[in-house]
């Protein structure tokens, strides 16, 4: 069941147009990056580390090399200081001299098949002196801990960073004067919370395809959903000219922030380099739950207070994420953290300290909303806590001390299009809140209810779009844009595309992801496609309209200003002349060269206060949505299982372009979330992943997840496309906190380790009824 | 490992292969046959991306020998849409938004297939059911859900 709180609007914005991908999709055509194979084409595989810390003294690959069909074999001791991540460059993509985490790459081999390329990892002999290893970020972060990157202080670093040993990046966020918003608080709450890791699991993996052409152009496709940032890190990384590397991103089988940075395809270009043959690199599922980007670990302590009205005054908080051995996103997506640790509330005085340390596991990276669910789970259970034992109903508090239109966000930024209380209300509706809940299926089991509010941002970056009028007045849109799985290129553009273009959705085709062919575009990250390049649309779609306006005008005796298109045609506004069809103009264009829009966009930078962080990278957020969950569950009291058995969720998404797909984000976002409250989790032991296959690591199935019930809130940005907000990453954030909240309200525990399992909920109540 | 025979018949058209005798269906469909369309993304029968039918039964092809199916009847997402007409399945799992990454949706459409074959009205505790070994990472299933009650034969 879903809804849309709507504004009506005209054309085809708005409406549930479908995919252009879709029938591919469904009948087995659609090409993803495992289905890429080029003539002649070889078969990599990767020889990792055997053990989570230690010196490298021998790697002999003489097994490996003689073994037949094996082309070619490369370690890191061959390598000049190739050096990938985007904020610090402190990882070689071949290790040499020291291994830092358990899966990490030591040598590649590429061979005929891809049979022969792993047996030919196993001949690779490795030798090790194992070092300690470091698990807990809270540790290494002390001073005195044994360093994991002694030399870090030679690594080039975003300046921005704020580092020290193990400390990739300590972003600090001050605002007011917490010691005495403390000495005024009537009630002070303390906890600490953790997170676990979790993993993207997209369902296809890393996969990538690089080949050389005769004039040494490098070509990679891979399952990425950034082209033209993978174009730049290959560049970075290889040292090559930027001009000689060519990305297009074939088809993706999801990502959720997995792939946005170079892993396999620099690998994949030396080999294609040394062989002169195409290379493939594709990642088993082991690989990619033990050694690949998931989502960091969070360590939070927590301290607020609050007045004797129930308003919150102060909030004091440390979160330690843990980075992994390398730091790809982390030292930006721990200074998220000090933003959405505060949630969207009104405060007085606000310090929080966000770490991103390095530890001895693979390198977490970015997954959907990065950052945002490990402080919203410690923010918003605490917020129930304080709620609960201060006699508050838990929604009721959270709309006294919401944040509104002309509010400062948390680093300083003036709040607009605030509707944390519309989306309060919708949720309170639409869960029969606070009426009596259904009686439990059976006897033993409570059932109980629980919210979480959370905020999110619009990720800026630019967006450039070219259109096309083909002769017979359809139309070629060309974006860098990546269909990540989402509909936001296959449905969304396409549909402002036509929409601007006054044609029917059918007539557009997309050119995307594309570095030769296509325009500039930030990547599919951050909830940005829709808005970012729905914008550079609008624009390039005005350039056309005017160059045909211009081409029409004189036929029809009127200004460019009295024209308009609709219907593939060009119309006098006040409906004398004749419809002149747009294959006509399109024809009349060819005399001056033909006709092509162009438009580009990027959101203007929100303006906050500078003087309130140190070491932030993203201190505003840009169109933030605002966002209410609220869980129901059902707890087993005698065995702590916990069954989740509603769930609704009111998101505002500024205005619903296609409530459908809309829709599809919030419910796959919030199912995602449900995994992270309820079972998902990377477990390691000293350094070694104990669940990397889908046996042991638990996804969510269809028995996992009731309907999820969602409510489009449309509360217009000032940036967006018809006043969109971002869409994609946010369900994700609140779930764990309102499940949290709920298995409270159904046994009076409160869970604040995740993910919440049944032994961590009888371990509670037996604890409690020992207390007594 | 010994070589073997292998005749099948898949999507209607009959093959003769020589294959090993541990090799499995899943990589005869993509590797010999060139069907592209079902998927691998567990490799261990866990996550039901690679579901085909044999003989109308949906099994994970990753972990079906191939030579279980000889003389079988295997029919792959290929197979679904009849002379260029798309299945109710495909067209409901367009329409109802049942398709985002789309990585999954082989595998899901052969399950739903084998529910609606045996059972043309299912409710949903049996869509449930019957859809439970098909993982899904970006959907949240409820689309799913209502794509293959859309299909089916009534509207419970
Ligand atoms: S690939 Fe066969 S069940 Fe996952
Ligand atoms: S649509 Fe992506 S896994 Fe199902």
């Amino acid at each position: 069941m879903s809804a849309v709180i709507a504004v009506p609007q005209v054309g085809l914005i708005g409406q549930s147009t479908v995919r252009r991908d879709g029938v591919a999709k469904v009948t087995g055509q659609f090409a993803y990056g495992v289905d890429v194979r080029l003539p002649g084409m070889l078969h990599a595989k990767i020889r990792r580390s055997d053990i989570p810390h230690g010196l490298l003294r021998r790697v002999d690959v003489s097994r490996a090399l003689a073994l037949p069909g094996v082309r070619a074999v490369i370690t890191g001791d061959e390598l000049p200081e190739y050096r990938a991540s985007r904020y610090i460059r402190d990882e070689l993509i071949l290790a040499k001299g020291s291994v830092r985490y358990k899966g990490e790459p030591i040598a590649v081999v590429a061979a005929d098949d891809p049979e022969i390329a792993a047996e030919a990892v196993r001949l690779i002999d490795v030798e090790y002196e194992p070092l300690p290893v470091l698990s807990d970020p809270e540790q290494a972060a002390q001073p005195g801990a044994p360093l994991i990157h002694p030399e870090w202080q030679t690594y080039w670093a975003n300046p921005v960073l704020r580092r020290d040993g193990n400390i990739l990046n300590h972003t600090t966020l001050l605002r007011g004067d917490v010691e005495e918003a403390f000495a005024q608080a009537r009630h002070v709450f303390e906890d600490e919370y953790d997170t676990q890791i979790v993993h993207q699991a997209s369902l296809e993996g890393h996969v990538a395809i690089a080949s050389v052409d005769l004039e040494g152009r490098v070509h990679v496709v891979s399952s990425h959903q950034f082209p033209y940032g993978l174009r730049q890190d290959i560049a970075d990384i290889l040292h090559l000219p930027l001009g000689r590397i060519h990305v297009t991103a074939s088809g993706l089988g999801g990502g959720f922030g997995a792939k946005l940075y170079a892993s396999v395809e620099p690998l994949c270009v030396l080999l294609a380099e040394r062989t002169g043959r195409p290379v493939k690199i594709e990642l088993s599922r082991e690989e990619e739950l033990a050694a690949t980007s998931p989502r960091m670990a969070a360590r939070v302590h927590l301290r607020t207070g609050v007045d004797s009205d129930g308003h919150l005054l102060v909030r004091q908080g440390v979160i330690y994420y843990d980075a992994g051995a390398y730091s790809l996103s982390s030292p930006g997506t721990s200074a998220v953290g000090t933003l959405m640790l505060p949630g969207p509330y009104r405060w007085q005085a606000l310090q929080i300290d966000s770490y991103s340390v390095y530890t001895n596991k693979t390198n977490c990276g970015s997954y959907r909303a990065p950052g945002g669910p490990q402080a919203t789970f410690a923010g918003e259970s605490q917020i129930d806590r304080i709620a609960r034992e201060l006699g508050f109903d838990p929604i009721e508090f959270r709309d006294r001390n919401a944040v509104e239109n002309g509010d400062l966000g948390p680093a300083g930024q003036v709040l607009t299009g605030v509707s944390l209380r519309k989306t309060l209300q919708v949720a309170k509706e639409r869960s029969r809140w606070p009426q009596a809940q259904d009686r439990p299926s059976r006897p033993g089991v409570r059932r109980g209810r629980g919210v979480a509010c959370n905020w999110w941002t619009t990720t800026s970056g630019a967006s450039a779009a070219v259109i096309k009028l083909n002769d017979d007045g359809s139309i070629v849109l060309s974006v860098g844009a990546t269909e990540i799985g989402t509909g936001a290129v296959s449905a969304g553009l396409v549909q402002i595309c036509a929409h601007e273009m006054g044609v029917a959705v059918e007539s557009v085709q997309i050119v995307s992801a594309d570095t030769d062919a296509t325009p500039y575009d930030f990547g599919a990250q951050g909830s940005r496609t829709t808005f970012q390049n729905g914008q550079a649309i609008i624009r390039a779609a005005r350039d056309l309209r005017q160059q045909i306006f211009a081409l029409v005008a004189p036929g029809l005796d009127c200004e460019t200003d009295e024209l308009e298109v609709h219907d593939g045609h060009v119309y006098r506004r006040d409906g004398t002349g004749r419809a002149v069809p747009l294959a006509e103009v399109a024809r009349l264009g060819q005399t001056v060269g033909g006709l092509l829009g162009r438009g580009s966009f990027t959101a203007p930078p929100t303006p906050y206060d500078p003087s309130t962080v140190k070491g932030h990278t993203y201190p505003a957020f840009n169109s933030p949505s605002f966002h209410t969950h609220v869980a129901e569950v059902e707890v087993d009291t005698e065995t702590g299982e916990v069954t989740l058995t509603g769930y609704h969720v009111a998101q505002d998404v500024g205005f619903a372009l296609n409530p459908l797909y809309a829709a599809g984000q919030v419910t796959g976002g919030a199912t995602q979330g449900i995994g992270y409250a309820l079972m998902e989790e990377v477990q390691y032991r000293d350094g070694t992943v104990l669940n990397p296959n889908f046996t042991d690591y638990k996804l969510p199935t269809i028995r996992d997840v009731p309907t999820i019930d969602v409510a489009l809130v449309e509360e217009p940005s000032e940036a967006g496309p018809y006043g969109m907000k971002g869409v994609g990453e946010p369900a994700v954030v609140a779930p764990a906190a309102a499940i949290a909240n709920a298995v409270y309200d159904a046994v009076g525990v409160r869970i604040r380790s995740l993910p919440i399992t049944a032994e961590k909920v009888l371990q509670a109540l037996r604890s409690r009824e020992l207390e007594g | 490992m010994s070589e073997q025979r292998l005749h099948l018949r898949v999507n209607g058209q009959a093959y003769e292969l020589t294959i090993p005798a541990d090799r499995f269906l899943l990589d005869v469909l993509r590797d010999d046959l060139e069907l592209l369309g079902t998927k691998e993304a567990c490799d261990e029968g866990e996550c039901g991306a690679c579901t085909v039918l044999v003989d109308g039964r949906a099994v994970d092809s990753c972990i079906f020998l191939a030579l279980q199916a000889d003389g079988a009847d295997v029919r792959t997402v290929e197979g679904l849409a009849v002379a260029g007409q798309l299945d109710p399945l495909q067209r409901a799992f367009i329409d109802e938004g049942a398709v985002q990454c789309g990585y999954c949706t082989a595998g899901m459409l052969m399950s739903a297939k084998a529910l609606l074959d045996e059972n043309p009205d299912p409710d949903e505790s049996q869509i449930r059911a019957a859809l439970e070994g098909n993982l899904c990472r970006c959907t949240g299933y409820d689309a799913i859900i209502r794509a293959v009650k859309a299909a089916s034969g009534g509207r419970s």
